[in-house]
């Protein structure tokens, strides 16, 4: 759907931007990740056509990105703006009819959206008498109203409560279903897990990671193991006293815990297992995958680290 | 070009259903219609007697002028023919304010020219004219006729008078005109100044919210800047028609309702003529009101058309050559009180351009004033002031001229504003440095 291919972009001899490429396939949710200043607004904006790559070109459905392109996308930036003295409805209006759509099919468009959001009596509000996360709410509708192919969300959940975002996020996994492409920059990395089919990392302009979630989750995985278990703690430590180690427990109650371990040497989870059924009763047992929170932060760090070596 | 549209209507639309847009268009012309009231209503400023002296070679008038004295009037005459230096600068001419020249050949010319060293009011114009032409009713009845006055009034050939500056009888230096014009020049730089700024704050706004994000996203940057600034241009010119009408109707009802009597020489001198023979004058001076230059000014001396016309043309001149200013700073500032220190040279300049109407007015002949016609920054206000003098054939090109400079400058300047708007837009939150409005301006 959506081919970046070798972006560059500086600012007055500052590389902002170096040799980024990947692809977003069809039908998929990629998380643009990076810490601040990594690059991902330029980013955006390039893909937006608000400014312009160095080097590198960016296609859409296997054509060369032009300015036609853009009513083939929805884009909600991570600082809002409306005009405050308009009405939603207007508001609606301008930027439908911006993005190319005809008035009657915006208002048709529009009146989906407020319905389904069940919010039909703001049509006439102005922006200024709705609160922040009303605000917002319509900044989704505008941003989605023209029924694009490609969603370029940028912190889509911040201001939302969390019903609201639970309202969004069904949304954008309604236009997942419909084969839509979204690209979502957000630094919530619960999110990114819960929704992304897979992510990008970006740090001081350039990818240093890419790849489907599950795929980089298992690809920094350090060989943890959490085992839920009822009995006593002692003789499961006493199970695993060589081996193994152990690097955290949580307390349920008095006889049921979770236990963090990292095996020793040659051991196996069945190794693991076999060692533990003696002793304990197993509730469960499974490898614990690292956080995006985690890998983000050990990619940045390990940045860092050769920075300074 | 459908983008461009878009933006410029929700341009107008916000404007002009905005409360100080309202506001400004009522009680704008409210004031001037104001003002002009109060002008018109002093009355006369100017001398209450004048002393006339009838320079009648021939001695046609035989040194007589009306059957009953008018106590605004002192008539002398002499035999003799009175250059107008002589008239202007003679000792023994100083007393007189007014001097009628008859000509020897006066009753088949009918040419009468009045010199003057004040320009005497329109009222006070008629009631010398009405003298005169009374007395050569008497005359002509007597030698050429047997009908009575009033019956030879009715077929009679009017008399064709011309009132002459004594210091400039060419009428070169026409102060009273290029007033009119200095007005109209500053009315436009008021305008520009004040939607020059609404296209800062529009540009600032949209900035500081950042809906501009939203908006690149869709639109070209030039685009929303033309957009913008044809959005705001058209509310302008809205506003200015709402100002014409108003003031227009204004006008006319002044002279319907509150000086009926104020500039149609035909009603007062067809009332003259009929009350002629019941009244006596010290009536009609009673009767009559005396206003001052202000009413000439506005009722006669204005040509409404040709002024308006040109307004509007170098209004959008300097509209788009201001406003491409006030679009570079707001799309350059970092932070919105960040542009403020950038509105005063703009400021400066402006006040310099009223300025440079006043030296004109005044030193209409030189160089630097030619100059100053044809510089986009003052242009506006100094061709207005000439339009309103009046151009001689050989001279219109001057204006036409002066506006393909103008707007040539508009045109070179709104790209040069498009460029900075392009590379500001997206910048946030620096301080705004002339180094950098440069470094925004050479990248393309």
């Amino acid at each position: 759907m959506l081919q970046l291919e070798g972006i560059y972009k500086s600012y007055y001899r500052q590389r902002v931007l170096e040799d980024v490429s990947f692809n977003v396939p069809s039908g998929q949710i990629i998380g643009l990740l990076g810490p601040n200043g990594a690059g991902k607004t330029t980013l955006i904006r390039i893909i937006n056509q608000i400014i312009e790559p160095d080097k590198g070109y960016i296609s859409l459905s296997g054509k060369r990105m032009t300015s036609e392109h853009l009513k083939n996308i929805g884009y909600l930036p991570e600082e809002r703006g409306l005009y405050k003295t308009m009405t939603v409805e207007n508001h609606a209006l301008f930027l439908g009819q911006l993005r190319g759509l005809p008035k009657n099919d915006v208002q048709k468009q529009l009146d989906y959206w407020l319905e389904k959001f069940e919010i039909q009596g703001w049509r006439k509000k102005r922006i200024e008498e709705l609160s922040k996360g009303m605000a917002q709410k319509v900044q989704f509708i505008c941003t989605v109203l023209h029924d694009p192919d490609l969603l370029i969300l940028d912190e889509p959940f911040s201001g939302f409560d969390p019903i609201n975002v639970d309202l969004i996020r069904a949304e954008l996994n309604a236009f997942r279903v419909a084969g839509k492409t979204i690209i979502l920059s957000t630094h919530n990395m619960k999110s990114v897990e819960e929704i992304c089919d897979r992510a990008v990392l970006i740090h001081k302009g350039k990818k240093i990671m890419e790849g489907a979630i599950h795929d980089i989750r298992s690809e920094h995985k350090e060989g943890l193991f959490s085992i839920t278990f009822t009995g006593n703690m002692i003789a499961f430590a006493t199970a695993l006293w060589a081996g193994y180690e152990i690097i955290s427990k949580e307390v349920h109650n008095d006889t049921t815990f979770t236990v963090y371990l990292k095996m020793r040497g040659e051991n196996e989870f069945n190794d693991l297992l076999s060692t533990l059924l003696p002793a304990v009763k197993i509730i469960s047992a499974q490898e614990v995958l690292p956080s995006m929170e985690d890998v983000f932060m050990k990619k940045i760090n390990a940045g860092k680290e050769v920075e300074h070596a | 070009m459908r983008k461009i549209q878009l933006i410029a209507q929700r341009e107008l639309k916000e404007r002009i259903s905005s409360r100080s847009f309202l506001l400004t268009a009522l009680l704008g012309p409210l004031f001037v219609l104001g003002l002009v009231y109060a002008l018109f209503s002093l009355g006369g400023s100017e001398k209450q007697h004048w002393n006339v002296l009838i320079m009648d070679k021939t001695e046609i008038m035989e040194n007589k002028i009306a059957p009953k004295q008018d106590p605004r009037f002192t008539f002398h005459f002499i035999n003799e023919f009175v250059e107008y230096d002589q008239f202007a600068t003679l000792e023994q001419f100083k007393d007189y304010d007014l001097a009628v020249l008859i000509n020897e050949k006066i009753i088949s010319n009918k040419q009468v020219i009045v010199s003057y060293r004040e320009l005497p009011s329109e009222s006070i114009q008629r009631r010398l004219i009405y003298h005169v032409e009374r007395r050569f009713e008497e005359i002509m009845v007597k030698q050429f006729t047997d009908l009575e006055v009033s019956k030879f009034r009715e077929i009679k050939q009017s008399m064709n008078f011309s009132f002459k500056n004594t210091s400039d009888p060419k009428n070169e230096i026409n102060h009273k005109a290029a007033w009119v014009g200095y007005v109209f020049g500053i009315g436009i730089l008021l305008f520009v100044f004040l939607f020059g700024m609404t296209i800062l704050r529009g540009v600032a706004n949209e900035k500081s919210n950042r809906v501009i994000e939203v908006l690149l996203a869709s639109v070209h940057p030039r685009q929303l800047l033309t957009g913008k600034v044809l959005g705001i241009g058209i509310t302008a010119l809205v506003q200015f028609v709402l100002w014409g009408l108003i003031i227009g109707i204004g006008l006319y009802l002044f002279r319907q309702t509150f000086f009926p009597d104020l500039l149609d020489p035909t009603l007062l001198v067809e009332q003259m003529s009929q009350d002629l023979a019941q009244q006596a004058l010290d009536e009609f001076a009673l009767t009559a009101r005396n206003y001052n230059d202000f009413v000439d000014l506005v009722y006669r001396d204005i040509h409404f058309t040709n002024m308006l016309l040109f307004f509007v043309l170098f209004f959008l001149g300097a509209y788009f050559f201001y406003g491409s200013f006030f679009a570079m700073i707001g799309s350059a500032m970092g932070s919105e009180s960040d542009g403020q220190q950038y509105i005063i040279p703009i400021s400066i300049v402006l006040v310099l351009s009223i300025l440079s109407g006043y030296y004109v007015i005044y030193h209409p002949q030189t160089s630097l004033a030619e100059i100053l016609g044809y510089l986009p920054f003052t242009s506006p206000v100094v061709m207005m002031i000439e339009l309103s003098r009046g151009f001689s054939e050989g001279d219109v090109w001057k204006i036409y001229f002066s506006l393909f400079l103008i707007f040539l400058a508009g045109f070179i300047l709104f790209r040069l504003a498009g460029r900075i708007y392009k590379n500001g837009i997206l910048q946030f939150g620096h301080r705004l440095k002339f180094r950098l409005i440069i470094r925004w301006l050479k990248k393309s």
